[in-house]
């Protein structure tokens, strides 16, 4: 029979504490520019009461990540990869962010080969979920499917003082079985949590709605708005577009190679050699951000990218919203 | 720790380089590992990553015959950082591969097919390996056609090929140009214009094309209006990658990736492609 657990709220910062050695500890909490981001623990008051302005998307896609270093050896080169990564854990991650961690694996370790460099980040990193209680201001989780998590290792849900502990994989029953001192065994069934979106998009048939209507003037309206500032795509923690750049090291004897995020909401995404852009537009760049999201990923993954959290909603500062462009299409229908 | 996979590329060495145009050049490369040697193998329109080491890396197809082993042939122009990196480089110089990738054209479907081929400018690279294939094996296809369009007679690329195709058997070779310059002897004009200087009948034939993404734009219209169907039709795109594998979606065309679905598309994968994104 499933174990569950009891971790008391006041004992959390002592666990969290007690892990930091060999393992980096990511958690929800206030940044220096007083938005809620997931930063390393150093003993700060954590942000438990909604979903964080910044996803953890950065701990298992870095904005910038080092994957290879070039050295030149008589007359060849020696190349060496960056591949040992340190092991992880991710506390109180909202279920909406376990479907954007899950669509990544998707990509990343199951769709034509692996990623080496992300694989050697997930495999050794932990996610701790903690189930949200109530809506927030621009998630769309109950339409998308993605308001219960998935892929995670253990689950966390406020019961009173405590959180109740669902162990969910076997990485999760040994993270439990080593810091036993804190989770006490219940006989508690797992609570239920109710809640209703604000926000809701009909997702029914709109795969097919949105392909037929390409060239839609919605498109236009919106992205003439568009300042193609790329913050959309920088807080979405699905977005994983990036590009790869070489560079030097103080001579032409060593350089290094990088991978680092990059965003459909730039011309030079798509140009090519001869200066041709095949997205050239605005209105084009953010047609391919909102397909990508409701339509193109699920051709070959089988689940729609956008996992609803609402962020580019959010930190739009021309107030685009893609469920308010999908309403638009679907209504004229 | 193991290698990486298909993400860290192996060495290979420059063994020769022969100036095509003023500023494009072919590498005869060949993999420093043994192993690596013996076991490369493409279907022509396959393309390789490039590395130049702290330069950085970029997509290539292969312009060798496939049929040749052991070695291989890069055609690049001098454009961007990269490829100006790579022109600077000598014989006997280091550079990083990966791949190959992609999908190439599904040469045993064209047996006992004509075959047109059309080609715009460094198109010819992509489309060279594809059309020695067909040379080497010449009584497994009919007909033959190649239309070849370059912005001037100095950029036409593979002179030594061209002379030898048209002395082949059945095989028509029509050339253009769109600067019209008085030593040209030959047709001026955009590559479309030679569609009607042949008989080109869309029986038991295929069209296999690489070029410019306006070239291939315009010659899918043309083929269409000679009776040509989409599925008789299949088209390289061309599209900055820095994967290769389907991850960095730079090459994200609607549902499918140009890397790892393409970068040769079927006409009938094409016509479902929105107009804009081709």
């Amino acid at each position: 029979m499933q174990e569950n657990y009891l971790l008391k709220k006041s004992t959390v910062p002592e666990l969290l504490g007690s892990l930091g050695k060999q393992t980096e500890v990511f958690v929800p909490c206030v940044n220096e520019n007083n938005a809620t981001d997931f930063l390393p623990y150093t003993g700060q008051e954590l942000f438990l009461d909604s979903q964080t302005y910044y996803s953890p998307k950065k701990i298992l896609s870095p904005p910038l990540e080092k994957e290879f270093a070039f050295r030149k050896k008589s007359s060849s080169f020696k190349i060496s990869h960056f591949l040992d990564r340190g092991s992880k854990i991710i506390f109180g991650v909202r279920p909406c962010d376990t479907h954007a961690i899950d669509r990544f694996d998707k990509l990343y370790l199951e769709y034509f080969t692996e990623d080496p460099f992300y694989k050697s980040l997930r495999e050794n990193t932990l996610v701790i979920a903690l189930q949200c209680r109530s809506s927030c201001e621009n998630g769309f989780c109950q339409s998308m499917g993605t308001d219960k998590p998935v892929g995670h290792d253990i689950l966390l849900i406020e019961k009173e003082k405590s959180f109740f502990v669902e162990v969910v994989s076997e990485k999760g029953k040994k993270f439990v079985e080593e810091h036993r001192d804190f989770f006490n065994r219940t006989k508690f069934v797992k609570p239920e949590v109710k809640f209703e979106c604000n926000k809701k998009l009909n997702t029914k048939g709109l795969k097919e709605i949105l392909d037929n209507n390409f060239f839609h003037e919605k498109w236009k309206q919106e992205g003439e708005k568009c300042l193609s500032c790329t913050s959309c795509t920088q807080v979405c923690p699905s977005c994983y577009c990036f590009l790869t750049f070489d560079k030097f090291i103080l001579n032409t004897e060593n350089s290094e190679r990088f991978r680092e995020w990059d965003s459909c909401q730039l011309q030079r995404f798509t140009k090519v050699s001869g200066n041709h852009v095949f997205r050239q537009s605005r209105e084009s760049r953010l047609r391919q951000f909102v397909m990508h999201k409701l339509s193109y990923f699920q051709e070959n993954h089988d689940a729609p990218l956008c996992i609803g959290c609402g962020r580019c909603i959010s930190v739009c500062p021309v107030n685009i919203d893609l469920t308010e462009i999908a309403k638009t299409i679907r209504g004229s229908q | 720790m193991k290698k990486p996979g298909l993400i860290e590329p192996d060495i290979a060495e420059i063994l020769s380089i022969g100036q095509d145009t003023s500023d494009i050049k072919t590498f005869r490369i060949r993999y420093t590992d043994k192993e690596k040697q013996e076991k490369f193998f493409f279907m022509p329109g396959k393309f390789l990553m490039v590395s130049v080491f702290g330069f950085g890396e970029m997509p290539i197809s292969l312009s060798s015959s496939p049929l040749q082993t052991n070695e291989l042939e890069l055609t690049i122009r001098d454009v961007g950082n990269i490829s100006h990196a790579i022109h600077q480089l000598k014989k006997g110089d280091k550079i990083g591969l990966r791949g190959p990738f992609g999908k190439g054209f599904p040469v045993p479907r064209f047996r006992k097919k004509n075959i047109v081929f059309i080609s715009g400018g460094c198109g010819l690279a992509p489309l060279r390996p594809l059309v020695k294939a067909v040379v080497g094996k010449r009584e497994e296809f009919n007909n033959l056609t190649l239309f070849y369009g370059c912005k001037n007679p100095e950029q036409i690329l593979f002179k030594q090929d061209i002379e030898e195709w048209e002395k082949t058997e059945n095989f028509k070779v029509l050339l253009t140009v769109d600067d019209c310059v008085p030593s040209w002897k030959g047709h001026c004009g955009v590559v479309t214009n030679l569609f009607d200087k042949t008989p080109l009948n869309p029986k038991n034939t295929v069209a296999c094309l690489v070029g410019p993404p306006v070239m291939i734009h315009f010659a899918i219209k043309e083929l269409k209006k000679h009776g040509f169907k989409d599925e008789q039709i299949w088209a390289s795109l061309e599209r900055l990658m820095h994967c290769g594998m389907g991850k960095c979606a730079h090459c994200n065309i609607a549902g499918k990736y140009a890397c790892i679905d393409g970068p040769v598309f079927n006409g009938k994968e094409l016509a479902k492609m929105p107009l804009e994104e081709k």
